[in-house]
């Protein structure tokens, strides 16, 4: 019925390889010496990498030091909300039986903190962050406006449960007088964050940029003086705030507070000897951690052996 | 409203437009029949018929204008439970108490999914709207005022008068009023409607044929008609036709079809009585169900398991985070208070529970079912690309007309064939003789060696023969120097083939006859004679007349005493022009013999040795034999004849009675044999899927002698067989004592109490059980026939039946109802858990093709019935084993390795949440980006396995055919199973463990060369996402066992492209446009640079991938399959030359059987001698002095 002119025309389909199934290929096969070549050759680079990551993993020198039981008092003075601005120090002494080398970071390490949790995580603004519009809080949920509105600034539940604990080395150079060990907070963050991501609101005087913002409400000063010492390091520029912004993965995590200004005493790193944190404020279960680093990588093993 | 409902249960794929097409036009004539009950219409009168409504003559079979095609093609598409299901989930994650998912993360996948999907259907309805366009723009002659006016098919409207033309199709159903014959007949063809080829004839009542093409008496014709309402029966219609005050009765031997064509009539009028959707050929297209693999239920269950194992795991979550907010949450609450709305930890784990379902969502993945439809797509594609599938001398390439099924023709495990027309070509060649016990026809060469008949064996030479027909052609020379010589024996031979016929002959052109044979066989007896010198010229119901080698001679018709099946032989008696009156008569070589003369006994022997040669080599034989009559007995025999045609009681056996008085003492003169030519390649194809394990059946319509012989010829019954069962039984019993003879003999135990399948079976299972495979002791082949098998499929003698015949090699079932076919497929279908393929050509196998698990039609003489309702169309039957072995193999494997991936990967990128969830206070917390868990199933991972799917051959096409065994496993279901399933379940969580513990203990506690810590959140990520694409990617390049271009650009590239749409999504431009949407700014940069990201991809490919690589390489070498042996034999025979597949030709041990077969219907004989068929032109032209 539908056979009409067209039936002159050949309807042979193209002889083409693709339309024939004929393309030129090259067929794998599992063959015996393919598969246990395949096997030792994994196996030897496992082995190598593995030796290699172990030996640099040996001269790496690490010291953790636990304080939420000897600062157990600031613990319990922060149980109460309203004692959040009050000080609190304690000392822990510690000894170094080495020198650590090379340069030497400070890190805080929290057990059980659940930057991960999916609301937490979601509730900081990017835009106001940015710096383009303090008052986009809309996905800050539940710290976003204070009880009279006024939006706040940094909203979010990350930004509102900062670390804010002052930790001070200090080194007894001649085991009579503790010196402080000089310490670099500068270079703690992605360099992205600190220049892209992260922007102060466009204004000579950052105390008026944020004007029509309040602070989030467990913090004891505005955004805008976080840093005393240096004008710079304020808003939400400061490196403290950046580093605790990027929330880790998993309950337990450490983020990098200081690094070693390696000056003076402390050109080779971190002499051995005595040597005391000072630390500003307890709020929660912490501890932090010390770690000299050339290389840093972490371990791993594979072994096959394959008959 | 039936339509609505039908769409609902069928499966959400389904793209079958037949099917939809037909649906709609059910529904639309259901709704008006319930209103018609009876139809009035009058001739010409366009008023009063519109006043019934009746629809005009335009065929819709598309779905969607232009306006309405987005809202119900998205109506449709929701049906489908994938859609419906992510739809559902869209409007869960719109809730923002419980996503955890960004919108898009859904609706992405679903936009694609369903624009692609809609594409789709959008193409086909183009195609559609094209082909209705093609149909209804064709022009027709219509009768208008006095006047033939020329009109579009669609305007034509019920009662309108149509002028068709010889060869014209039939626009609608219209009632026969006048044509160019005599009597007002009208030939036409049928094929397209029920598959027969031979003319059928349709007589117009006496009152209108007088109207002739008297176009204003036709324009005047006033006549009302009363029928029945529109309905799907072919062989029914009833009406009164009142006219002129007169009521005249209408049947449907006056009704022209819709889809006949018209022959050997120059022109005939009619009126239109049905209409487009209302004809009897559209009405007859509504049965068409839809199909679906065993795949596609597979899929199904397994996407209820993955449903449950969801629930499971959302189930465990919910309760942990429950636990986890009573413990710990309660007091994190002063860094993070609860919602408002949450007022306890059971609260917050009920939404919890949905939160992870709307994460762990993509274990149902949403792009599977799109996936699948795309590689049956391409698969198909291949088919009809096949150049190897393309016949070339009917121009037509193989076609896959349903693109659904594709893996399923890998899984084959029962053929159902039709014989004639897919088997054999339908054509019937006169091969052999043997007159007065001489044989013919058996070329010897010089050396009287016999020859192989092949395409340069010299023709017999037969241009003595003016009126002989070219295409006829012999290569024994003995018969025609015999016939030269004037050898008795042979003339009469000759005359009595060019006398004994019911065949009508044209001389359209002179010295050009053409012979309409209303059987093929009878065409080719009388074409021998012709050729030999005995040419039938012409017959008026009262003479024949022959020209006897160049002289003319005219025989009188005396009587024909008609064939019937059961008298299995026809006669003629005639007048010679000597004034003899001879009887010459043909038939089956059983019957006849009981019916000679005793004083041919010795010529019988002989000639019944010949009968064994012929019947051995599979050919058609025919006794023929003559007896000269006595004047006087024959005028006493006449007078009975008459006698008993006019009585009205028992007249069947009255004539019988006296049909046999006149056939005895038949003199015998030798036997025929008709070669019913088989197709090209048929016994090799069958030897090969034999080879395969997969059965043959042919079930045919056609007489036991006749489908046995072929049965023979093409391999399915072996001569040396242990055993052939004929099951013939006329009662219950009967029936059910031979099959359980058939199976005591193949295998006796199993009729004992004590065999598994008989416990099995008493203890009732539950419906739907299956019937387990039982091996016989032997080769058996069986044959029943349709009456039996009537009894045997009913209720308790099924199961009895379906035993027995399972074990046999080979079954043919004959004078098979279209009815009977299905059954017997439904049959199989509903107790054995096998795949099974109809094949066959005419709308007799219409049924059987439908209700198959794949349809094959075999684009051939008889038709397109078969071909428009089968799932795929190929032009030979040898193209099976390609489509089969090849095609089928390729696309079962394909799927079944796109689906173990399929699954691994998303279980592998699904249940890293789930890890995840231990770690972060289970609150639904997703691993990766929203934008990966977006583009994961639907950029990074597609291409790659779209590749593998499309492109994958594990060997090439000339070692699966081959090698047929290595088949088997598709029929077994061994590459994708619920055990498979559960192995990529399994292999999918370790994949996840590996990749989700590894990064997880690395990121722990270590540090970047500067001392920057790299645990947090964005670059677990991102090393978690990028380790998990590097293995799903590792692993399917593993999988993939033949390499293109095309593979390597889509794997490779794939990967390329995450990296380069990392660069861009954490893009600073990006980020800082749209902050709060793409929030990992700078990660890439940052995270890409780290060592231990590099490390632990290589880790965790390695721990992912070896499991794999050793299980693969080691299980041949414990534990190898048959395949595995054959593949092994492969690789190692890839590097050698192949040897020539030996073949071994068995010698024979015969036992006797008769080869009678003969393709002739009764009733032609009456029909001859009544004189209804005779044209006026052959009374004028060949008006002769002796009339009487």
């Amino acid at each position: 019925m539908k056979r009409t002119s067209e039936e002159s025309q050949s309807r042979l389909p193209d002889n083409s390889a693709l339309k024939q199934q004929q393309l030129p290929a090259y067929r794998l096969q599992l063959t015996a010496t393919g598969v246990l070549s395949g096997f030792f050759a994994t196996g030897v680079f496992c082995l190598g990498v593995g030796i290699i990551l172990i030996l640099s993993a040996k001269s790496i020198k690490e010291i953790e030091i636990k304080y939420t039981k000897i600062c157990g008092n600031c613990a319990k003075l922060r149980e109460n909300a309203t004692n959040f601005d009050k000080e609190c120090t304690c000392s822990i002494p510690f000894y170094l039986s080495e020198t650590m080398q090379g340069n030497v970071y400070m890190y805080y390490k929290l057990y059980g903190f659940y930057q991960n949790l999916y609301r937490y995580i979601l509730s900081r603004s990017n835009s106001q962050l940015v710096g383009t519009d303090l008052k986009d809080v809309g996905t800050c949920a539940p710290f976003s406006k204070s009880h009279d509105g006024t939006p706040i600034a940094p909203c979010g539940a990350i930004a509102n449960s900062i670390f804010n604990d002052t930790i001070i080395l200090s080194y007894n150079l001649n085991s009579s007088l503790p010196i402080e060990v000089p310490m670099l907070r500068s270079g703690i963050t992605w360099w992205t964050d600190k220049y892209v991501k992260f922007q102060n609101p466009r204004s000579k005087n950052l105390s008026i940029a944020f004007a029509g913002t309040t602070k989030p409400p467990s913090w004891a000063k505005p955004v805008y003086e976080l840093d005393k010492e240096d004008p710079e390091n304020n808003g939400f520029l400061n490196d403290d705030f950046i580093v605790w912004m990027r929330a880790a993965a998993f309950p337990t995590f450490k983020k990098l507070y200081r690094r070693l200004n390696r000056i003076q005493y402390f050109t080779e790193g971190l002499p051995a000897g005595l040597a005391y944190t000072v630390t500003g404020a307890v709020t929660w279960l912490a501890s932090f951690s010390m770690m000299a680093i050339h290389l840093m990588l972490k371990d791993r093993k594979m072994f096959f052996i394959q008959q | 409203m039936k339509y609505i409902k039908c769409f609902i249960s069928e499966i959400p794929w389904n793209h079958s437009w037949y099917y939809s097409a037909m649906s709609l036009v059910e529904s639309q004539s259901e709704d008006r029949q319930s209103e018609e009950q009876v139809r009035y219409l009058q001739a010409n009168s366009r008023e009063l018929n519109s006043t019934f409504g009746y629809p005009n003559n335009t065929i819709k079979t598309s779905r969607y204008s232009v306006f309405n095609f987005l809202p119900l093609n998205l109506f449709e598409q929701f049906q489908r439970l994938a859609n419906a299901y992510f739809l559902i989930l869209l409007f869960l994650q719109l809730i923002p108490q419980i996503s955890p998912l960004a919108w898009y993360t859904t609706v992405i996948p679903l936009m694609v999914v369903l624009s692609i999907t809609a594409v789709k259907d959008a193409i086909d309805d183009v195609k559609r709207h094209q082909n209705d366009n093609h149909v209804n723009n064709r022009s027709v002659l219509v009768v208008m005022n006095g006047r033939i006016k020329e009109d579009k098919w669609m305007n034509i409207q019920v009662g309108d008068i149509i002028k068709l033309k010889n060869n014209q199709p039939v626009t609608a159903d219209v009632l026969l009023l006048s044509s160019s014959e005599p009597y007002g007949l009208t030939y036409i063809e049928t094929a397209e409607l029920d598959g027969e080829t031979n003319l059928k004839v349709k007589q117009s009542i006496s009152v209108t044929s007088n109207l002739e093409d008297n176009l204003g008496l036709l324009s005047a014709f006033d006549g009302k008609v009363r029928c029945e309402s529109p309905n799907n029966k072919l062989d029914k219609f009833t009406g009164i036709l009142t006219f002129k005050g007169k009521n005249y009765t209408l049947d449907h031997d006056k009704l022209l079809l819709r889809g006949c064509i018209i022959r050997n009539t120059d022109w005939c009028y009619g009126l239109v009585i049905y209409t487009g959707p209302d004809t009897k050929l559209m009405q007859n297209c509504g049965k068409s169900t839809f199909k679906r693999t065993h795949m596609d239920h597979l899929l199904n269950v397994l996407v209820l398991w993955i449903f449950l194992f969801l629930g499971g795991m959302c189930f465990i979550l919910a309760i942990g985070h429950g636990i986890w907010e009573n413990k710990k949450g309660y007091y994190f609450q002063d860094f993070l208070p609860w919602e408002e709305y949450v007022s306890s930890s059971v609260v917050s784990a009920i939404l919890t529970f949905w939160s992870y379902f709307i994460i762990l969502n993509t274990m149902v993945p949403i792009s599977l079912y799109v996936s699948v439809e795309i590689i049956r797509l391409g698969n198909s594609c291949y088919i009809n690309w096949d150049r190897k599938m393309y016949y070339a001398p009917k121009n037509t390439p193989a076609q896959a007309r349903t693109t659904t099924l594709n893996e399923e023709l890998g899984q084959v495990k029962y053929v159902f064939s039709d014989k004639t027309g897919t088997l054999t070509q339908n054509i019937m060649i006169f091969n052999k003789c043997s007159i007065n016990g001489i044989i013919y026809g058996c070329g010897y060469d010089k050396n009287g060696q016999k020859v192989e008949v092949s395409e340069e064996t010299e023709k017999v030479d037969f241009s003595y023969n003016k009126l002989a027909d070219p295409k006829f052609s012999f290569y024994d020379n003995t018969l025609v120097e015999a016939m030269k010589k004037g050898d008795h024996w042979v003339h009469l031979f000759f005359l009595s083939l060019s006398l004994c016929h019911t065949v009508m002959s044209e001389e359209k052109v002179e010295g050009k006859l053409v012979y309409q044979a209303q059987s093929p066989d009878e065409g080719a007896l009388v074409t021998a004679a012709r050729n030999f010198g005995f040419v039938f010229h012409s017959r008026t119901s009262e003479t024949i007349m022959v020209v006897e080698m160049g002289e003319t001679k005219v025989y009188q018709l005396l009587a024909i005493l008609d064939f019937s099946n059961v008298r299995k032989r026809m006669s003629v008696i005639v007048r010679t022009p000597e004034d003899r009156v001879m009887l010459f008569c043909k038939g089956a070589d059983t019957i006849l013999c009981q019916l000679l003369h005793p004083s041919c006994r010795s010529l019988r022997d002989v000639t019944m040795e010949h009968l064994d040669d012929f019947a051995f080599e599979g050919l058609r034989t025919l006794m023929v034999a003559y007896r000269e009559v006595d004047n006087a007995f024959y005028q006493a025999w006449s007078k009975k004849h008459s006698e008993a045609c006019l009585s009205l009681e028992n007249r069947e056996d009255k004539m019988s009675d006296v049909y046999g008085e006149m056939e005895k003492d038949l003199m015998l003169l030798g036997a025929t044999a008709i070669e019913d030519k088989l197709q090209d390649g048929v016994p090799e194809t069958i030897t090969i899927l034999n080879k395969a394990k997969i059965k043959i059946w042919v079930l045919t319509g056609d007489k036991q002698e006749t489908a046995v012989n072929i049965a023979y010829a093409c391999n399915i019954f072996e001569e040396e067989m242990d055993g052939i069962f004929i099951v013939e039984g006329k009662n219950d019993e009967t029936v059910r004592q031979e099959l359980r003879l058939a199976r005591n003999k193949m295998k006796p135990e199993s009729l004992l109490e004590s065999d598994p399948v008989n416990t099995y079976l008493n203890t009732k299972p539950q419906m739907p059980f299956r019937i387990p495979e039982e091996v016989p002791n032997g080769n058996y082949g069986l044959i029943i026939n349709g009456y039996s098998l009537a009894y045997a499929l009913e209720g308790n003698l099924e199961l009895e039946l379906l035993r027995t015949v399972c074990m046999c090699k080979g079954v043919i079932c004959c004078r098979m109802t279209p009815l009977q076919k299905a059954q017997v497929v439904e049959l199989m279908k509903r107790y054995k858990k096998v795949v099974t393929l109809a094949i066959g050509d005419g709308a007799n196998d219409v049924s059987m093709i439908k209700a198959a698990h794949i349809g094959v039609g075999i684009t051939g003489q008889e038709g397109m019935q078969a071909m428009l309702n089968s799932d795929y169309a190929i032009s030979q039957f040898r193209y099976l084993q390609r489509l089969l072995l090849v095609h089928g193999r390729w696309s079962y494997n394909r799927m079944c390795k796109f689906l173990s991936y399929f699954f691994y990967k998303n279980f592998a990128f699904t249940l890293m949440h789930f890890w995840y969830a231990f770690f972060s206070g289970f609150s639904a917390q997703t691993v990766y980006d929203t934008w990966f868990i977006t583009f994961y199933n639907l950029v990074y991972t597609s291409l790659p396995v779209l590749s593998l799917s499309l492109f994958d051959q594990d060997v090439n096409e000339t070692w699966s055919l081959r090698f047929p065994e290595l088949y088997g496993p598709g029929q077994h279901n061994l590459y994708f199973n619920k055990k498979e399933f559960v192995k990529c379940l399994v292999r999918g969580i370790y994949s996840s463990f590996v990749l989700f513990f590894i990064p997880m203990r690395t990121i722990h506690n270590s540090i970047d060369s500067d001392g920057k810590e790299i645990s947090d959140y964005q670059s677990f990520s991102l090393i978690v996402q990028t380790a998990l694409l590097c293995v799903v990617t590792v692993q399917i390049a593993l999988d993939t066992t033949y390499w293109t271009l095309i593979s390597h650009i889509f794997t490779w590239g794939s990967l390329g492209f995450y990296f380069c749409i990392l660069f861009l999504l954490y893009s600073d431009g990006l980020c800082l446009m749209f902050p709060n949407v793409f929030q990992f700014l700078g990660v890439a940069r940052n995270t890409l640079n780290l060592p231990q990201m590099w490390l632990i991809i290589i880790l965790s490919v390695v721990l992912c991938i070896l499991p794999v690589i050793g299980y693969r390489f080691l299980k041949p070498l414990f534990w190898p399959a048959d395949v595995d042996k054959i593949m092994n034999r492969i690789h190692l025979w890839t590097r050698h030359p192949l040897l020539p597949p030996t073949q071994t030709k068995l010698r024979h041990t015969r036992p006797r059987r008769s080869a009678y077969a003969f393709s002739h219907k009764q009733g032609f004989g009456a029909l001859i001698t009544s004189g209804k068929t005779m044209k006026d032109q052959v009374f004028k032209k060949n008006s002769f002095p002796f009339k009487k």
